[in-house]
């Protein structure tokens, strides 16, 4: 298949929804935002600076992260921690994905059977 | 200042100023977080090659910056509808006055030749156009201010709120006030306090007589001098309804409000009826301005008088009428507590 715009779009469309879960399951533990980047990376979930950073502010704003500047290796860094606000949110998107992930294989399934 | 410390400082510049240090810190230190990891994979220092390659892939500042600020509307989904709504009748209502003055104008003043015909045409067209389009920007206007102005919970969107079939055989709440009410009275209370204090020379007759335009003011200086009180009357209004906007419903105070503008309402349009005369206009200017004989100038100069004191009594009446309905409603209200209390 060959990368048209449509397709690139339909790919950031089903990427934009998980990005959240993926960014609230790794701040279990303290990280700054590019340390999340390249962990999240490791993991093969590769994620621009332009999306990343907004979205640990919107979070923090939405009262489901913590935050707090610290001084690391000479430069402040900003250390983001999810909250108990934020695991409860995260439960619940985890259930809804799981939950979403069922529905589409059986769906997938189905649609390969009769094929 | 070092290539880094400019780009920061670009995206800096066009961030809101409240978190504009906070970010920008944030994004010093993961820039310079990526380049000493390009320093370390390629095994070299950082040189100025590699850090304008680093801001290259991170973007434009202008792009940056954007993506940490939602879209900014100048009028957002929720007054969208009442904005259209609003364009609507005021372009229909305006494009169709002003098309009848000015077909008016044209048929009332000298002939036209043929040959001026085009011209006319494209006069009048043109006024009307440029009347629709300050109109438009009006109201854009209005609703910039409302949509900063009015908390976003007045205005849900329609598939926000849950639907209730119960809405189909409610009962007229006669407390409650429609969004449309109180925008379309601060527009028009607007719009006549910007003409009667901004453009008071633009109120009167236009004619064209042997092919030069030729004015005469209606308004006389005697209906000026109550400008102040009519723009208190004016000014009250528009505060009232900008907190009906917010309240949604009318309260005993707001009612009282009204009351009271209602009443001074009624008292300057009794001391205008009674007072001098409120045109401008004589038979002689007429006459001389335009085409009509001074006898036939005459008539319409009363008539133009009667019109004025007729508008103003319509006025009065009506005033008297809501100020009634006014009292009616707050005595109801009263009775509803007594009621309750009991």
């Amino acid at each position: 298949m060959t990368n048209t715009l449509w397709f690139q779009n339909a790919v950031l469309e089903l990427r934009r929804g998980v990005i959240l879960i993926a960014v609230l399951t790794q701040l279990s533990t303290q990280k700054y935002g590019y340390a999340l980047l390249k962990s999240l990376a490791e993991k093969g979930f590769e994620l621009d600076q332009g999306t990343l950073y907004p979205l640990l502010r919107r979070l923090e704003s939405q009262d489901l992260l913590d935050s707090s500047w610290k001084i690391e290796e000479g430069r402040p860094r900003r250390y983001y921690v999810i909250n108990a606000e934020g695991k409860r949110a995260l439960a619940r998107l985890s259930k809804e994905w799981a939950g979403l992930v069922t529905t589409m294989d059986g769906i997938l399934s189905t649609d390969r059977r009769q094929k | 200042m070092s290539l880094m410390d400019r780009y920061v400082s670009e995206v800096e510049k066009r961030l809101p100023r409240k978190v504009a240090t906070d970010i920008s810190a944030e994004l010093r230190s993961t820039l310079r977080d990526m380049l000493e990891d390009r320093s370390r994979a390629a095994g070299r220092p950082a040189d100025e090659a590699m850090e304008k390659d680093l801001l290259r892939e991170y973007g434009a500042p202008d792009v940056v910056a954007a993506s940490y600020s939602p879209r900014p509307y100048l009028i957002g989904p929720r007054l969208y509808p009442f904005f259209l709504m609003v364009v609507k009748i005021v372009l229909s209502v305006l494009t169709t006055v002003l098309v009848i003055t000015t077909g008016l104008q044209m048929s009332g003043g000298a002939p036209i030749s043929p040959t001026e015909l085009p011209a006319a045409i494209g006069n009048a067209l043109t006024a009307v156009i440029s009347a629709a389009i300050q109109a438009f920007g009006n109201i854009v206007l209005v609703f910039a201010i409302l949509e900063r102005f009015v908390p976003a919970s007045e205005f849900k969107l329609h598939e926000e709120k849950e639907w209730d079939p119960d809405l189909l055989t409610r009962e007229p709440e006669p407390d409650r006030v429609k969004p449309w009410e109180p925008i379309i009275a601060i527009l028009f209370t607007g719009a006549a306090l910007v003409l009667f204090n901004l453009y008071p020379h633009i109120i009167g007759l236009y004619s064209l007589s042997e092919g030069r335009g030729a004015f005469a003011p209606i308004l006389s200086d005697a209906f000026f001098r109550w400008m102040p009180w009519i723009n208190l009357t004016w000014l009250l209004e528009i505060g009232l309804n900008l907190i009906l906007l917010r309240q949604g419903r009318w309260q005993p105070s707001t009612r009282l409000v009204s009351l009271v503008i209602q009443i001074l309402q009624i008292i300057v349009g009794y001391f205008l009826l009674t007072g001098p005369s409120l045109t401008a206009i004589t038979p002689e200017a007429l006459s001389a301005a335009g085409p009509l004989t001074v006898e036939a100038a005459r008539t319409i100069t009363a008539l133009i008088q009667q019109v004025v004191r007729g508008v103003i009594l319509i006025v009065i009446l009506l005033g008297a009428l809501d100020a009634g309905k006014t009292i009616w409603r707050l005595l109801g209200a009263r009775r509803q507590a007594i009621k309750a209390n009991m």
